[in-house]
C-alpha cells in the first residue's frame, strides 16, 4: 500500500462502514479461504445430495485462486493506485506463463489425437475424423 | 543503503539486537523443552508401546483383519503424534536458532564496529544529498554464491554430523561455512547502513519506464517479476508431469486406469491429504496444517499492511479496550504487528515441516516422481517464507530501536511487497497440490 487518496470503492466502504478496503479485502480473502477448503472437504454440498465431483472442485479452486489472487495484488500490494507501469511490470511474467501452458498442451502424450477435444469440449472430431 | 540525511545511531544500539537473540534463542530453548523433550518423549512411549502392541498383534492368528487394523491404525495415529511433537519442538528450536545467529551475530558485528559521526558532514546537505548506493548485496550475493557451490558437499557433512549415514569430512564444511560467514557479513553491513535511514534521499528513478517512482520500489516489482516465473516453472513442470498420471482422484471417479489395480495409481500429495483421498490416512487433521497455513500467510499480510498503515499514520490513536496493552504507542503498534507478522510466518514453517513429517512417514517421499516436484515447490515457496522472516527480524529490531514513521515506513511497504507475493505464491501452490 502506498500512500494514495481514496477515493470509489474505497470511499464507500470507509463511509458505510468505518472500516478501510484492507480490512474488507482481509475478510474476502478470509471467507474464500474458507470456501476453498469446505469445497475439498466435503463430498457432497452440505445440505443436499449433489456429489462435489473432481470438476466442480477444479472449477471452484481456479475461480476461488482468481479472486484470491486479484483481491492481494490489487489491494494489499496496492496495483489498484499506482501508475501502471508496475501493473504491467507485474503482468509480463503472464506472457511466459501462456507460453508454457501452451507447451505443455502440446507436448502432452495425448495432443495429437486429444487435443481438439480437450480445447472444444463435446467436440469429437478427435475420435470421429 | 541510504547515506542521506540519517538519524545518528549509536553503536550501544546494536546491543539490544543481541539481546533480542538471546530472548529468542531462550523462547526456542523452552519450546523444545516442552515440546519437543516434554510431550514428545511422551509421545515416544506411546508409540512404542503401540509399536509393540501391533508386533504382537501380528504374531496372534485369533485376530480378525478388521481388529488387525484397528491396532494398526492406532500404531500409525500414535507415531503421526509422536512426530507433531518432536518436529515441532525441534523445528522452532531450529529456527528460534537461526534468527538468534543472524541478530546476534549482525548485532555483535555491529556494535564493535568504529563510531560513525554523521552529525557533522560537511558534504551533504540536509534532505537533499546523493544517495551513495551499497556494496552489501552484492557481497551478499557471493556468499549465496559460494554456500551454493559447497552446498552438496554441506548436505554430506550435515548427514554424517547428524549420524544419517556417510563418513564425516572437515573439508565438507568449508566453502559452505565460508559462503555463511560472507553472507552473515553482508546482512550485517546491509542493516547497519539502513538503520539510521529515516526517510529522506530515496533514490528516484530519472528515465523511463520507471521514471519519477523510488528506484527501490522499482527493483523490488523487477524482482517479483522474475520470482513469478521461478514459481510458473514448478507450476508448470508439475502440471506438464501431471498430465500423464492416473491419480487416485481420477481413477476413482473412472476416467482413467482401465485395467489398472490401486497399486498402479499415482499418489499425489493432496491424495495423502483430502479427507476422502488415500484410503484410511486423510482426514480433518491430515488437511490442518495446510489449511491453518493459509489462514496464517493471509493473516501475516492483513497485519503487515496494519503495521505499514500505523507507521504512515499521522494522526494515530491507541485503540481501546484489551488490544490497548498490546498497541499502546504508535512505534510499539508497529513493532507488535510486525512481531506477530513474524510469528504467523514461523508457525507457517513449523506446521510446514510437521505436514511434510506426516506426509514422508505414511510412504510420500522425496525419491519418487510426484514426491519431488512436491517437495521441491513447497520447499522452494517455504524458502522464501523463511527468507522473508530473516528480513522481517530486522524489521522487528528496526521498529524497537530508532522506529517507523509517516517519513521511512516505505521499509515497511517494500518488504511487504515481497510478503504479499509470497502469499500470492501460496494462493496457487496451495489449491495445486494440496487440494487438487
Amino acid at each position: 500500500m502506498g500512500e494514495h487518496a481514496v477515493t470509489g470503492l474505497e470511499k464507500w466502504l470507509l463511509d458505510k462502514t468505518g472500516k478501510d478496503i484492507y480490512f474488507w479485502n482481509f475478510q474476502v480473502l478470509m471467507f474464500f479461504t474458507l470456501f476453498e477448503v469446505a469445497a475439498v472437504f466435503f463430498t457432497e454440498i452440505p445440505g443436499t445430495s449433489i456429489a462435489i465431483t473432481r470438476f466442480m472442485v477444479w472449477g471452484i479452486l481456479i475461480v476461488v485462486g482468481i479472486i484470491k489472487g486479484y483481491g492481494i495484488a490489487a489491494y494489499f500490494m496496492h496495483l489498484r493506485g499506482d501508475p501502471r507501469i508496475y501493473t504491467r511490470t507485474a503482468l509480463f511474467p503472464v506472457l511466459f506463463v501462456l507460453l508454457m501452458m501452451w507447451g505443455i498442451g502440446l507436448s502432452n502424450p495425448e495432443a495429437i489425437t486429444e487435443l481438439p477435444s480437450w480445447c472444444t469440449p463435446d467436440w469429437d472430431y478427435a475420435t470421429n475424423r | 543503503m541510504m547515506s542521506g540525511f540519517n538519524n545518528h545511531v549509536d553503536n550501544s544500539v546494536w546491543g539490544r539486537a543481541v539481546l533480542m537473540a538471546g530472548a529468542i534463542l531462550t523462547i526456542g530453548i523452552v519450546a523444545f523443552a516442552a515440546l519437543g523433550l516434554g510431550v514428545g518423549s511422551v509421545k515416544h512411549d506411546e508409540y512404542m508401546e503401540a509399536k509393540g502392541e501391533y508386533k504382537e498383534a501380528l504374531k496372534d492368528t485369533s485376530l480378525t483383519e478388521s481388529e488387525l487394523y484397528k491396532i494398526h491404525h492406532h500404531e500409525i495415529d500414535a507415531h503421526l503424534s509422536y512426530l507433531t511433537y518432536w518436529v515441532a519442538g525441534v523445528t522452532i528450536l531450529a529456527i528460534s536458532g537461526i534468527y538468534a545467529i543472524f541478530l546476534g551475530v549482525g548485532g555483535f558485528f555491529n556494535s564493535i564496529q568504529p563510531q560513525e559521526d554523521h552529525g557533522h558532514d560537511d558534504h551533504h546537505d540536509d534532505h537533499h544529498d546523493d544517495h551513495h548506493g551499497s556494496a552489501s548485496p552484492i557481497v551478499f550475493c557471493a556468499g549465496v554464491l559460494l554456500f551454493l557451490i559447497g552446498f552438496p558437499d554441506f548436505v554430506e557433512g550435515m548427514r554424517a554430523l547428524l549420524s544419517q549415514g556417510g563418513t564425516f569430512a572437515p573439508g565438507d564444511m568449508v566453502l559452505s561455512t565460508i559462503g555463511l560467514t560472507i553472507i552473515m557479513i553482508g546482512v550485517a553491513n546491509w542493516w547497519r547502513e539502513d538503520l539510521p535511514f529515516i526517510g529522506y534521499g530515496e533514490q528516484i528513478a530519472t528515465s523511463a519506464p520507471f521514471e519519477g517512482e523510488h528506484i527501490r520500489k522499482a527493483g523490488l516489482w523487477v524482482f517479483i517479476m522474475s520470482e513469478v516465473m521461478v514459481f510458473a516453472t514448478f507450476f508448470s513442470s508439475y502440471l506438464r508431469i501431471r498430465t500423464e498420471w492416473c491419480t487416485k482422484w481420477a481413477f476413482d471417479e473412472g476416467r482413467c486406469g482401465v485395467g489398472m489395480t490401486e497399486g498402479d495409481i499415482v499418489m499425489t500429495a493432496s491424495d495423502y491429504l483430502r479427507p476422502d483421498g488415500h484410503a484410511g490416512t486423510g482426514d480433518f487433521w491430515t488437511m490442518l496444517p495446510g489449511a491453518v497455513n493459509t489462514f496464517a500467510l493471509i493473516i501475516s499480510s492483513y497485519t503487515i499492511v496494519l503495521a505499514l498503515k500505523t507507521a504512515k499514520s499521522k494522526d494515530w490513536e491507541a485503540p481501546k479496550g484489551a488490544l490497548k496493552f498490546l498497541l499502546p504507542d504508535k512505534k510499539t503498534a508497529v513493532r507488535n504487528y510486525l512481531i506477530a507478522t513474524l510469528a504467523l510466518g514461523s508457525m507457517f514453517i513449523v506446521l510446514k515441516l510437521v505436514e511434510w513429517s506426516h506426509l514422508v512417514a505414511e510412504g510420500f517421499t522425496v525419491g519418487t516422481v510426484q514426491g519431488s516436484i512436491f517437495y521441491v515447490a513447497t520447499g522452494a515457496h517455504g524458502l522464501h517464507v523463511f527468507v522473508g522472516l530473516l528480513i522481517m527480524l530486522y524489521l522487528v529490531f528496526k521498529a524497537d530501536t530508532i522506529g517507523y514513521d509517516e517519513d521511512n515506513g516505505q521499509g515497511i511497504e517494500y518488504f511487504g511487497l515481497y510478503w504479499h507475493f509470497v502469499d500470492l505464491a501460496w494462493v496457487v501452490i496451495f489449491p495445486a497440490f494440496y487440494l487438487y
